[in-house]
């Protein structure tokens, strides 16, 4: 898109890409970030470090509803949460720190890169949970015993009281200090991620660990975004109609179209994802 | 699966439902004031500024002037808009601060040393962050 497009026009098409992507983000259960970052970077020529400012924050517009939702139904588990953050936010300092020092080094096409990489990983990974609700039980080890990282909810498809232990909390914390890196340099939820962790190592409940990772990704989120408004790459005028597309799409996405969250929009729309995946990376490597 | 698994765990250290109510509380009332002060900022940039371009606000945040807090003070008391649009950024930073805020009060207030400790280290990474590590790479 040209530079000099009128700004109420220019700001009004951000809205509408925006709403597009809060709807496929919500539908697939990916989120709105990796559709919306590389439209911005791509489509509409947003300088990277200001993509992914207006990511945070749309991320921080957006986690905040879904998780109080989430913190009133008792199913994010808060201790849980706050013990993996410790992990996810300085994933999330040292992530958008390297955004903005690669920048400043000139080399956003490594950044480029490396972002469509994360978003080739990211199609095939939303595909694994299609396990069972419930995992078969596995011992806690010595730091979930000590910290209670433990837990039970009454679910009510199953009709019956859950209740649930934090298996490997090592491997969680490492791949959570990933989780978090990624949503710091990217401007992502890396929600993906953070459940992969979730399910697999700490071997939660699928409620629980949707519900505790939407928990977690407003203050990872906020970690990043501290870091890229106070290095001056968060700009309202940019961030502020895309965190209100994304929400409104991310809404209408919940609301009206409840029958069609499954798995077949899934894996509709993860070409689209690996689509925007392979053009980030051609743009990185110098090809139009 | 539809069996509880054999070997339950004891029952859960529980934190208060006042902890969960009150959290809820803090995260819809920060999100809806950042969101009311955006808005009516972005509204009142556009109005001010009718011939704008997209190149103006690609090349250069409107906000960088107001990153201290004496620039910041300056610009909401002269009334400066992007100085309000900054005040909405902050609004919305502060929300999950808040969040990990009243975690540090709960578990401190149910004597858990170790989680206490685990919350105020997150409170101050991203303390860290935003006054530290963000002005130093600027």
């Amino acid at each position: 898109m040209p530079n000099g497009v009128d700004l109420w026009l220019f700001l009004g098409l951000l809205a509408l890409a925006a709403i597009a992507a809060g709807l496929v983000g919500s539908l697939t259960g990916l989120g709105g970030g990796v559709i919306v970052i590389p439209v911005l970077v791509v489509l509409f020529a947003v300088p990277f470090p200001d993509a992914v400012g207006a990511g945070v924050i749309t991320i921080l517009a957006t986690s905040s509803t879904t998780g109080a939702a989430y913190v009133r139904d008792r199913l994010s588990d808060l201790r849980i949460g706050m013990f993996l953050e410790i992990a996810t936010v300085p994933g999330a300092l040292v992530g958008a720190s390297l955004t903005v020092v690669l920048v400043h080094a000139s080399l956003d096409d490594a950044l480029l890169i490396a972002l469509g990489a994360v978003l080739l990983a990211v199609a095939p990974l939303s595909l694994l949970r299609l396990g069972a609700e419930l995992p078969s039980p596995k011992p806690p080890d010595a730091r979930s015993v000590r910290l209670g990282l433990r837990g039970e909810y009454h679910d009510q498809a199953l009709g019956h009281v859950v209740p649930y232990e934090a298996h490997d909390t090592s491997s969680a914390l490492g791949v959570m200090f990933g989780a978090g890196m990624v949503s710091g340099m990217f401007g992502i939820g890396a929600g993906v991620f953070k459940v992969l962790a979730l399910d697999r190592f700490l071997n939660l409940p699928m409620k629980i660990s949707t519900a505790t990772s939407n928990f977690m990704i407003g203050v990872t989120a906020a970690a990043g975004a501290g870091v890229l408004l106070a290095a001056g790459y968060a700009n309202p005028i940019i961030a502020a109609p895309v965190a209100l597309g994304t929400a409104l799409g991310a809404y209408s996405g919940s609301r009206l179209l409840p029958g069609l969250r499954n798995r077949t929009v899934r894996i509709l729309f993860i070409p689209v994802v690996v689509a925007l995946g392979l053009e980030v990376i051609l743009r990185g490597v110098g090809l139009p | 699966m539809t069996e509880a698994p054999p070997s339950a765990p004891a029952p859960p250290p529980e934190l208060p439902a006042a902890a969960y109510e009150r959290m809820s509380l803090v995260l819809r009332v920060g999100l809806l004031a950042s969101l009311v002060i955006l808005v009516g900022g972005l509204a009142a940039y556009l109005l001010a500024h009718p011939a704008a371009s997209s190149g103006s606000v690609l090349s250069s945040n409107p906000i960088l002037q107001y990153l201290s807090f004496p620039g910041l003070a300056h610009g909401l008391a002269s009334g400066s808009i992007p100085a309000y649009l900054t005040l909405g950024l902050l609004v919305l930073l502060a929300t999950p601060l808040v969040r990990v805020l009243s975690g540090i009060y709960y578990f401190h207030h149910g004597g858990e040393r170790t989680m206490t400790a685990v919350t105020v280290t997150v409170l101050v990474l991203l303390l860290v962050g935003i006054l530290v590590i963000g002005p130093l790479i600027r």
